[in-house]
């Protein structure tokens, strides 16, 4: 059997007395699309947070690849092969398309100060090779022509989409996605959920949080349902749809 | 020994008044307003000048010291801050604004009245009275009773009038307050006036007791952000300790070392409460 | 004849003077860029780091009698050092209360630099710092100390070019924005932010270096919390965020408050009417065009709000 790439085990996170994660465990494969619905406030954004560590649970453990991941810096995190996005959309601005998605490459050489002096050659050579990666993955995801524009003259379904191809410049074997169909046009949610369903044939994982639950059928292989920090449910897509306490918590 | 106490707790009263006005307006503003350091030596100058120049009696020129202060801190909100509040500019935006009121203001002053320290004591130097050993002058009883009565009053004011309750909820989440109906740019001015008086109260009794320089207000807006820091500016008894514990550390200080270490005594407190207490920026997605 | 020569000789001098003079404040403001223009790391320490270059160079000048370029070397890595010390606490401390900290430690320092007679002189200062002499060649006149800050300028500026244009400055963007994605992009933010004081501080000790051997006397009036604003206002005025703002704004700030003098003013009012100009040229600066005047940052946040 395959061991699972991420691991997560009783988790336990509380603010001021009111648990955002309760005993929660989950596992992800290798190549697995895994849906994580529930009501806002369930704790999923949350759950996100403390994997890529920027909030530190009270209680249980994270394993990625076998590797201990809580108590590590986000930046770490990320390096060890886990992208995430956010809510809230984060992009730098105030740069090109093409220097958010050229952000995302991990071990640059020019980024460190010492190679920035004394060895150019190896940081342009890297460059070069970033950025002829980084215009195929924009060309792939359509937004070529859009490259040397500035991030914020994207539309917001553009964003999304950018944010997107950052994280497979990463080379991110595990992605977290937060809503990353949520508030845009039809047209670009097919092209979002069309590159997610190919990420498990790169080898990549992926864990959506959704509310839009046509697209998490669509694309999910299983799906989890939390609700006030808790999993409630877990399954195929059908199964998570008809299960009655998922239809019972979404009633309440 | 008790002179050291006396001189301590003098001095924690002065900064416990402009860190009173300081965390109210902070809580407000968001951003840390150079120019109320301008507002308490703007207050005090005001003062001397109508004292010393114009012959007004002190208790008139107090109050038209601090009326002015206040007036001044008004258009200031009026016409640089409120107009960059709209505009969604940053906390550093906003400081950075206020440097430049502070620099152009206290240059102002020393062109007015000059950079040497001025007096503003009727009569001689006054030798105080004596209490347990020692001195304390009647200014300085003064200012320690001020203290106590704009404490009390301060605390009414937030706990028990409608205003005072308006500028708790625009400190709390000023977005939601206008919902509510509360008038956040008026209540953001009255804020305005609060903190002058507090401050130019403070300055004028400082300066009554004590000298008047152009630079006296920066040294008291930093003494006061650390006091307000150090206590938590969040509640104005954790402002009054933290203004007790910098007066007392000062003192002492001076008593020990000498008193040209005071400010450093004072900032290497505040770097060590936000080492180990850090105001951490948290990512909520 | 003679007085016409003698005031043109006068002249000449002044414009070497005042030209050395924005040379130094060009190094100082192209530091602050990198540390608050480029990294978005608002600091009023900048003088702090400024008088400890000038006394590490006058202190081992006038003690050691060592050569200039040892003094620098020191300098630099002293000012370095204390840059990271600065520079560390700032992912904990957030950004307000980080500008009060940097505030706090210029302060500390300037106390430092007054207080500890037995060094650093105290108040008095530290007068007879020697001429600095490069290889056995001493830097006596006014034209040959401007040909030695000038190719300090050309090498900081081009250190500062190399930055901004490559990865490395990407990231120094991306903190400046929204520190939380660069987090998750895999840069270990804190060490660009040390990094970005160290190379601050080290330019700030440059220009200390020059300023103690051009003037030859030091105290520690020059390096107050005053002249970091002031220094800070040369790098928003002229803009932040692009290579050539601090140059613009050097020139700027340090020339035309000189016009001043042939106006007529008093010497003492010109020095408040000065610093009057440029905390107007601030709030103005803020108030329209938080950008300055070449500058591509304007101090906003991205990102998410806190």
């Amino acid at each position: 059997m395959n061991a699972p790439l991420l691991e997560i085990d009783g988790l336990r996170k509380t603010f001021d007395g009111i648990f955002a994660l309760d005993d929660f465990s989950c596992a992800v494969g290798k190549s697995e699309i895994v849906g994580l619905i529930g009501p806002n406030g369930a704790g999923k954004t949350t759950l996100f947070n403390v994997a890529t560590g920027f909030l530190r649970p009270e209680h249980g453990q994270i394993a990625y690849k076998g590797h201990r991941l809580l108590g590590l810096p986000p930046y770490r995190i990320s390096r060890a092969g886990v992208a995430r996005t956010f809510q809230n959309l984060r992009l730098i601005r105030q740069i090109s398309v093409l220097e958010n998605v050229l952000l995302a490459f991990p071990a640059q050489p020019g980024e460190r100060l010492g190679n920035v002096f004394f060895r150019w050659k190896t940081s342009r050579t890297t460059e070069a090779a970033n950025r002829r990666s980084a215009m195929s993955l924009l060309g792939e995801a359509g937004l070529s022509e859009k490259a040397g524009d500035p991030a914020e003259a994207l539309s917001y379904g553009q964003q999304k989409l950018l944010s997107l191809v950052c994280c497979l410049a990463a080379g991110a074997e595990l992605l977290l996605l937060d809503e990353p169909v949520a508030g845009i046009a039809p047209a670009m949610i097919e092209k979002i959920l069309t590159m997610i369903r190919d990420l498990p044939k790169q080898g990549r994982s992926v864990v959506i949080i959704e509310h839009n639950l046509e697209a998490v059928t669509q694309v999910c292989n299983r799906v989890i349902f939390m609700d006030a920090g808790r999993k409630i449910s877990e399954g195929t897509p059908e199964q998570v749809r008809n299960d009655p306490r998922v239809i019972e918590a979404y009633i309440d | 020994m008790s002179q050291v106490l006396v001189n301590g707790i003098v001095a924690s009263c002065t900064i416990a008044l402009v860190a009173l006005g300081f965390g109210l307006l902070y809580r407000i503003i968001r951003f840390f307003d150079f120019s109320y350091g301008i507002i308490y030596t703007l207050a005090a100058y005001t003062t001397f000048g109508l004292a010393h120049y114009l012959k007004a009696p002190l208790g008139l020129a107090l109050v038209l010291g601090v009326a002015f202060a206040s007036v001044l801190a008004c258009s200031l909100e009026l016409f640089i801050y409120r107009p960059l509040r709209g505009r969604n500019a940053s906390a550093s935006v906003m400081l950075l604004a206020s440097l430049g009121v502070y620099i152009v203001l206290q240059n102002m002053i020393s062109l007015c009245f000059g950079n040497d320290t001025k007096v503003l004591r009727s009569g001689s130097v006054n030798v105080g009275i004596g209490f347990c050993g020692a001195r304390i002058t009647e200014v300085q009883v003064a200012l320690i009773c001020a203290t106590a009565i704009l404490f009390i009053v301060l605390l009414a004011l937030l706990n028990m009038t409608k205003i005072g309750k308006a500028m708790r909820a625009v400190a709390v989440d000023s977005d939601l307050a206008a919902i509510s109906g509360v008038p956040v740019n008026g209540t953001i001015l009255c804020t305005f006036v609060l903190a002058s008086v507090l401050a130019g109260i403070c300055a004028v009794l400082v300066s009554m007791d004590t000298d008047l320089t152009p630079l006296m207000g920066m040294r008291m807006f930093m003494y006061a952000a650390v006091a307000a820091i150090a206590g938590g500016i969040e509640s104005p008894g954790g402002i009054a300790i933290g203004a007790l514990l910098l007066g007392m550390a000062q003192h002492f200080g001076i008593w020990v070392i000498g008193s040209q270490w005071q400010d450093a005594i004072a900032f290497l407190i505040l770097i060590g409460c936000l080492i180990i207490r850090p105001k951490r920026f948290v990512c909520r997605g | 004849m003679k007085c016409g020569i003698y005031t043109c000789i006068i002249g000449m001098e002044y414009v070497l003077h005042i030209a050395i003079l924005v040379g130094i404040y060009l190094i100082l403001a192209t530091g602050l860029n990198l540390i608050a223009g480029y990294a978005g790391l608002l600091s009023i320490a900048h003088a702090a780091f400024f008088g400890i270059g000038a006394y590490t160079a006058a202190l081992m000048a006038l003690n050691l009698h060592s050569p200039m370029v040892v003094n620098l070397a020191c300098a630099v890595v002293l000012a370095g050092v204390t840059g990271a010390v600065v520079g560390g606490p700032s992912l904990r401390i957030r950004d307000d209360y980080f500008v009060v900290a940097t505030f706090a430690f210029q302060v500390i320092v300037f106390n430092v630099l007054n207080n500890w007679v037995s060094f650093t002189g105290g108040p008095m200062g530290l007068p007879g710092i020697p001429q600095p002499s490069l290889f056995g060649w001493t830097i006596s006149s006014h034209t040959a100390f401007l040909l030695l800050v000038g190719c300090c300028c050309v090498a900081v500026l081009w250190i500062c070019q190399r930055i901004v244009h490559s990865p490395f400055g990407r990231v120094l963007k991306a903190i400046r924005e929204d520190e939380v994605l660069a987090q998750c992009a895999g840069k270990n933010v804190a060490a660009y932010k040390v990094l970005v004081f160290m190379i601050g501080a080290a330019m700030a000790a440059v220009a200390g270096v020059l300023y103690a051997h051009y003037i030859s006397f030091i105290d520690p009036t020059s390096f107050t919390v005053m002249e970091s604003i002031f220094i800070l206002s040369i790098v928003i005025i002229g803009g932040a965020g692009s290579p050539w703002g601090p140059v613009i704004g050097a020139v700027v700030l340090v020339t035309l408050p000189e016009l001043l003098r042939f106006v007529g003013l008093p010497s003492a009012v010109a020095a408040n009417v000065r610093q009057i100009l440029y905390g107007a040229a601030l709030v103005a600066c803020m108030m329209w065009r938080p950008q300055g005047l070449l500058g591509q940052y304007t101090f906003q946040k991205g990102g998410s709000r806190q």
